[in-house]
């Protein structure tokens, strides 16, 4: 089945439903996963089948899923720290009990246990203080590594021989904006934009691929931070898909599946 | 119907909630399980009538969230749609005591056209849902209910119901039609 013959739309509402027969639900799965048109209305076709569940007699869970849900979440949490920050517990010294002996001794003993109870907190202070240090740095690792992710998929768009550039022109909803993009359809998609509008609350923009057949496919959204100057956004498309147009509209934060806020910038390829 | 539990944030957005369960906070997932929990656990239950394992499927599925929600795509598609058709599937394996795959939040997404995420929009999908699925034929509700709930073929729709192939494609049809007019 090539991307040309896409699938009927009663065949994938039959897949959404798991009514098709395992070797033609298989067939389907293989030419969904390099098809944007067919996946895009897979999606549609399972939400539809979905909201059958919405006809069946609504009952609660007992409360004590939830309480073993955050319980097993927190265990899942710690055990990730231990193991991403394994480090000593700290030793607690354990206090021999007194025997019966003369007051002095008892006094001594006391003293004895305070000093240790306060070295004690203090290893713990300091335990505490160089775990959080871990942390941090962990996040910024975790940082440096996706920055280098993209920056990698950045370099493979733009050094790639055969990638195309698409020139963006701002429509009426944004007469100043301009963009540039930079397309390939093995590696991916770089948009550069600049003088974009300021972003109403709750919006983001979102990049769209139009393909030379069927409907816009998200590239993915541009963040939700109002971004009013240049800036350089790497988008995620469809593996060989052939693109009519590229665009970039005004989508409320999340995204949507297909555009529906004004479009802002918009070029044929 | 479904009533909101004491101190359910509605008014924040999947997405935000999810941003924040990427971001370990467990006030967020469990926002998310109180939004969503009694759909999916009245589907499982569906599916299996059975209580214990329609919870843990409930559970796994919401403990799947929290480990992987870095992965979920808004662009494609909805959140609640994802949890159900997830939800529907680790059923109908169990059922079928098959060892299905366990899907991934960046696999196929699932698109609602209707916005679930207060209780108010769920319970009035629950009304106009029952409506339909009360109006539809006995034999097109059926056969979905055959399909969606019980994860059988349309030839074992056909072979259970002694009716041909072609008769169940054309109800199953008929009835998501129907259906598709709620959505609408």
């Amino acid at each position: 089945m090539s991307n040309a013959e896409h699938i009927r739309l009663e065949e994938l509402e039959l897949f959404a439903l798991g009514a098709l027969p395992a070797e033609e639900a298989a067939a389907i799965e293989a030419h969904v996963s390099g098809c944007g048109e067919c996946a895009l209305k897979l999606a549609q076709a399972g939400g539809n089948a979905a909201v059958l569940s919405f006809g069946v007699k609504q009952e609660r869970p007992a409360g004590t899923v939830k309480a073993e849900l955050m319980a097993r979440i927190r265990a899942n949490r710690e055990a990730q720290q231990r193991n991403a920050w394994p480090q000593k517990a700290p030793v607690t010294p354990s206090i021999p009990k007194p025997k019966a002996r003369g007051s002095w001794w008892n006094w001594a003993l006391a003293t004895a246990a305070v000093v240790l109870a306060l070295v004690s907190f203090g290893l713990s202070w300091q335990n505490r203080r160089i775990a959080t240090e871990l942390q941090k740095e962990h996040q910024e690792a975790e940082t440096l590594i996706h920055d280098r992710e993209r920056i990698e998929k950045l370099v493979g768009v733009l050094a790639a021989p055969d990638t195309v550039t698409v020139k963006l022109a701002g429509t009426s909803d944004a007469a100043n904006a301009s963009g540039l993009v930079k397309f390939n359809a093995k590696t991916g998609v770089v948009l550069y934009a600049a003088d974009l509008p300021e972003l109403p609350a709750g919006k983001s923009y979102q990049m769209w691929l139009v393909p030379a057949n069927g409907t816009p496919i998200s590239a993915g959204l541009l963040g939700p931070g109002g971004h009013a100057w240049g800036s350089m956004w790497t988008g995620e498309v469809p593996l060989n898909t052939q693109p009519k147009a590229f665009a970039v509209t005004i989508e409320p934060v999340g995204g949507m599946p297909q555009p529906t806020g004004p479009k802002v910038l918009l070029g044929a390829a | 119907m479904l009533t909101p539990l004491p101190g359910t944030e509605e008014t924040t957005s999947d997405w935000s909630l999810l941003a924040r369960i990427g971001q370990k906070d467990e006030e967020a997932l469990s926002a998310l399980y109180d939004r969503y929990s009694g759909l999916v656990f009245s589907e499982a239950r569906r599916i299996l009538r059975d209580t214990g394992a329609a919870e843990e499927i409930l559970q796994d599925l919401f403990f799947q969230v929290w480990r992987t929600a870095e992965r979920f795509d808004p662009a494609r598609g909805s959140l609640a749609g994802w949890l159900l058709v997830a939800a529907r599937n680790r059923a109908i394996s169990k059922l079928r005591k098959k060892s299905g795959q366990t899907e991934e939040l960046d696999e196929n997404g699932v698109s609602f056209s209707v916005n679930v995420e207060s209780h108010a929009a769920q319970n009035l999908l629950l009304d106009k849902v029952r409506a339909v699925m009360g109006s539809l034929p006995e034999n097109q509700r059926e056969a979905l209910e055959c399909a969606y709930f019980e994860g059988m073929s349309h030839s074992e729709i056909a072979e259970k119901t002694g009716q041909p192939l072609g008769t169940i494609k054309t109800r199953i049809r008929s009835a998501m039609e129907s259906l598709k007019k709620v959505l609408s």
